[in-house]
């Protein structure tokens, strides 16, 4: 390989497409990758971050934040957000200059290599992990004439966890010594991580600055697409409603939302047959979507089975039932099966292509299975619930 | 007698010379040669060929891509200890040493495919290559990709490549958990009998008639097929006896037309080879050796498993035989055999269900020290101190297999052992002490 290989993209060989008709412009909008003008129903969260970094920048003093929140409650994007408009007061001088870095724990093939990270973004040197180590605790350490305030967000913090926690101790630690102007917002998923993972010494460097996103509530969701959209009239009224109230009921994610939406469109734009003139996206088409999405794919596995595979299914259950556990081995099941096959005036199958069904059972993971040098003694449960099976047995 | 093979794209000259060489195989090798397709035809990606041992998959396979000239990798999976070898071994023969060279140090499943699709383009097939993995099933012990990749080589390289797995173990132990392409299944029946007379008549010896050899043929299988239809190891032994069966005629006591005869001389002959040649007891070459001498009877020789004697320290063997009691009695009969003032106690009532059975057949029990150290004494008529040697003792019984420690090794206080020698070896131990213990084993009461 060539010595500074730079990995890339390869480049469009045509430019992207200007949206055609509202549907697609409003698609390119809630793109997820699409930034927004503005975060709305995050104004509260925002205030309290901006207001504790520009403290902090202004005092010269360091500290640490963090901020937990279920995936897709815009933790990520308001802290982008903040250090934006921060950067923007540094810019006109209303604060003085500071220095932003982010990592992210799962871009880190190892815990470790955040200090090289950390020490590039900082001063554009390569070293060691453990010579990164050292130059930063130096840095932080020791007094420097005129020094930046350095703002440091660690993204996906859970994946920073080593045995000994020292990456994390060292995170935590820096902040607190006089001469490191050094300002840590951290990002996790679960509101107790501190509790449950930390040693002492490490929560209690944390720090009791906590801040929790709470899921958006489906007025909340709302509000979120029609800014997305901005004026653009692609959805009826009641089919965002839907679309918002469904979510938030579930899990409360925006991004999951925004790909519902973007889905319901385009189920309008097939469902319509004159491509440039389009209507809105109805309560039908989100409804569609929703089903996509969330119905359950074991289901239509099992619907769109063989007749064999099917009748195996049943075969286990029959098993389950008889022996009134949720376990059995293969050949009971296929004494089972074959009894089934009689039943249904089948030819009954042989033990080889009885092993090669329950094989293609386990491996599409509706059956768990051990492995298959064990033969006809190999142990056999369901991956779904009985009830899930029998409901799509029935339905034909 | 042999059905000519047929296939168009094939030498017809060649495929004469095929079929003389596999006989009682053309059905398999006809429906492979079907599968194989002309040379430049794409063949099916992998196909998995099953059947007992010696029943000539191998053999079949060996000599149809010999004979027919076709670009082929044969690669054992017992030789591949890891898949570097294998890696290497295929890439040797099809591309010769350089491309083999080009792999890295431990190479992984995606470094053989680039090397193989970098070399395919310099070199394109002109014909289909074939991979045949010889004791497939050791594929499965290896990485968990191994398989589900050869399987669909012919995909992943983009080449005419098939694989060809051949195993004495059905498919269906094979499939990983994660689902693979399906092979195609070809399985190898055994040979019947008479298919077996048929191969095995045909190495004759050049200086008796065909008649007189198959005859021979037919008095060995009379006396083997009920426990042999391994084509190897019967040949093995029809080539062993043969000169015993082929004495009565040189001395000119009999004809080659006498059968009765020649078949009184050699049955007893070939009924102790069962019990000694065939087992491994007495080598080939000690066989051999005292068909030569005439006044050594076959068989007096003394074979491997009659070596079994040990000679042990005297406190061992009581050691031993102590251990051997505890092993097969149950624990509560113990007060019976090796106190002097037990009570009257019949054998049929205190029986528990499960001691009706004999202990001999549910295999030896595992005992704690104790109980093993207070038979000991018990059966041992002098005094003995519990020495060092008589602990040590009992822990070099153990590292000679004699018996085995069944808790933990670390365990120091209370360890538990089983005996692990037969009742055979026992009694022979026991006689060179005097101790007749057969009197004191519960299932002999």
């Amino acid at each position: 390989t060539p010595h500074q290989a730079t990995p890339s993209i390869p480049c469009r060989s045509l430019p992207t497409r200007q949206p055609a008709n509202i549907l697609e412009e409003a698609r390119a909008r809630l793109h997820v990758s699409s930034v927004p003008e503005s975060l709305p129903c995050r104004e509260q969260e925002f205030q309290d971050i901006y207001s504790f970094v520009e403290s902090k920048i202004i005092d010269g003093t360091g500290g640490c934040m963090y901020i937990s929140g279920v995936p897709g409650t815009g933790k990520t994007a308001t802290v982008h957000e903040v250090m934006r408009c921060l950067q923007h007061a540094a810019d006109v001088d209303e604060i003085p200059t500071f220095h932003f870095i982010e990592i992210n724990g799962m871009k880190m093939t190892d815990p470790h290599q955040a200090y090289v990270q950390i020490l590039q973004n900082l001063t554009g040197q390569k070293a060691t992990p453990d010579h990164a180590a050292a130059l930063l605790d130096k840095r932080f350490n020791n007094p420097a004439p005129r020094k930046q305030t350095t703002v440091l967000l660690v993204d996906e913090l859970d994946l920073l966890w080593t045995r000994k926690q020292n990456v994390m101790y060292n995170l935590f630690d820096w902040p607190t010594q006089r001469h490191a102007h050094l300002v840590v917002l951290t990002i996790a998923n679960t509101m107790d991580l501190p509790e449950r993972i930390m040693i002492n010494r490490v929560a209690s460097r944390l720090g009791l600055t906590r801040m929790s996103f709470q899921p958006y509530s489906f007025k909340q969701l709302q509000q979120i697409i029609m800014s997305r959209l901005n004026k653009v009239k692609a959805f009826e009224e009641d089919a965002l409603q839907l679309a918002s109230r469904k979510v938030a009921a579930l899990s409360g994610d925006a991004r999951r939302c925004l790909d519902i939406c973007r889905r319901a469109t385009e189920i309008c734009e097939h469902s319509t047959t004159n491509p440039s003139a389009t209507g809105l996206v109805g309560m039908s088409h989100v409804m569609e979507a929703l089903n996509e999405m969330f119905s359950s794919a074991y289901i239509t596995a099992i619907k769109c089975a063989s007749m064999q595979e099917q009748l195996f299914l049943r075969a286990v259950i029959a098993e389950f039932r008889r022996l009134g556990l949720e376990e059995a081995s293969f050949q009971q099941v296929f004494v089972q099966h074959q009894a089934l096959c009689r039943l249904e005036g089948l030819q009954p199958i042989s033990v080889s292509e009885g092993l090669a069904v329950c094989r293609r059972l386990g491996a599409c993971r509706l059956l768990l299975l051990e492995p298959s040098r064990l033969g006809v003694l190999q142990r056999v449960r369901l991956n779904v619930s009985q009830d899930d099976v029998l409901y799509a047995l029935k339905a034909d | 007698m042999t059905a000519l093979l047929k296939h168009p794209g094939y030498d017809e000259e060649k495929l004469r010379r095929v079929a003389e060489q596999l006989p009682c195989r053309e059905v398999q090798a006809g429906l492979l040669l079907s599968l194989m397709g002309e040379p430049q035809q794409y063949s099916y990606p992998s196909i998995f060929i099953y059947g007992h041992r010696a029943s000539g998959k191998s053999h079949v396979l060996h000599v149809l891509l010999k004979e027919l000239e076709l670009h082929h990798a044969t690669v054992s999976c017992v030789e591949c200890v890891s898949v570097a070898l294998l890696f290497e071994q295929v890439l040797l023969s099809f591309f010769g040493c350089d491309a083999a060279s080009l792999l890295p140090h431990s190479p992984s499943l995606s470094d053989f495919v680039r090397i193989y699709r970098q070399q395919r383009s310099q070199s394109p097939a002109k014909q289909t290559r074939y991979i045949v993995m010889e004791k497939a099933e050791l594929l499965r012990d290896s990485d968990a990709n191994l398989l589900p990749a050869l399987l669909r080589l012919q995909e992943l390289v983009e080449d005419n490549v098939t694989v060809i797995l051949l195993s004495e173990i059905v498919w269906d132990k094979f499939r990983p958990n994660t689902g693979c392409f399906e092979p195609l299944l070809l399985h190898f029946p055994d040979y019947s009998k008479g298919e077996l007379q048929q191969i095995l008549s045909q190495d004759r010896h050049p200086s008796y008639s065909a008649e007189f050899y198959s005859s021979y043929i037919n008095i060995l299988l009379g006396v083997f097929y009920s426990v042999c239809r391994d084509l190897r190891e019967l040949q093995h032994l029809a080539a062993l006896n043969f000169s015993k069966f082929c004495e009565p005629l040189e001395e000119g006591k009999v004809k080659e037309t006498d059968t009765h005869k020649l078949w009184r001389n050699i049955e007893p002959h070939l009924k102790k080879a069962m019990q000694t040649v065939y087992l491994r007891e007495v080598s080939s070459l000690q066989w051999e050796q005292m068909q030569l001498m005439e006044e050594k009877e076959a068989g007096a020789l003394r074979g491997l498993s009659a070596h079994t004697h040990v000679e042990l320290p005297f406190y061992s063997k009581f050691l031993l035989i102590a251990a051997y009691l505890a092993s097969y009695n149950p624990a509560r009969t113990d007060k019976r055999f090796f106190l002097k003032h037990h009570g009257k106690i019949r054998k049929t009532n205190f029986l528990k269900k499960n001691e009706k059975t004999s202990n001999h057949l549910l295999g030896p029990k595992p005992f704690p020290l104790d109980r093993l150290l207070a038979i000991f004494y018990s059966v041992v008529d002098s005094r003995v101190a519990p020495t060092a040697s008589i602990f040590s003792q009992i822990s070099s019984l153990v590292t000679l297999q004699l018996l085995t420690q069944v808790s933990h090794d670390d365990q120091l206080d209370a360890p538990k052992y089983k005996c692990a020698v037969s009742l055979d070896f026992i009694c022979a131990i026991s006689r060179t002490v005097n101790f007749d213990i057969v009197k004191y084993l519960y299932d002999f009461l």
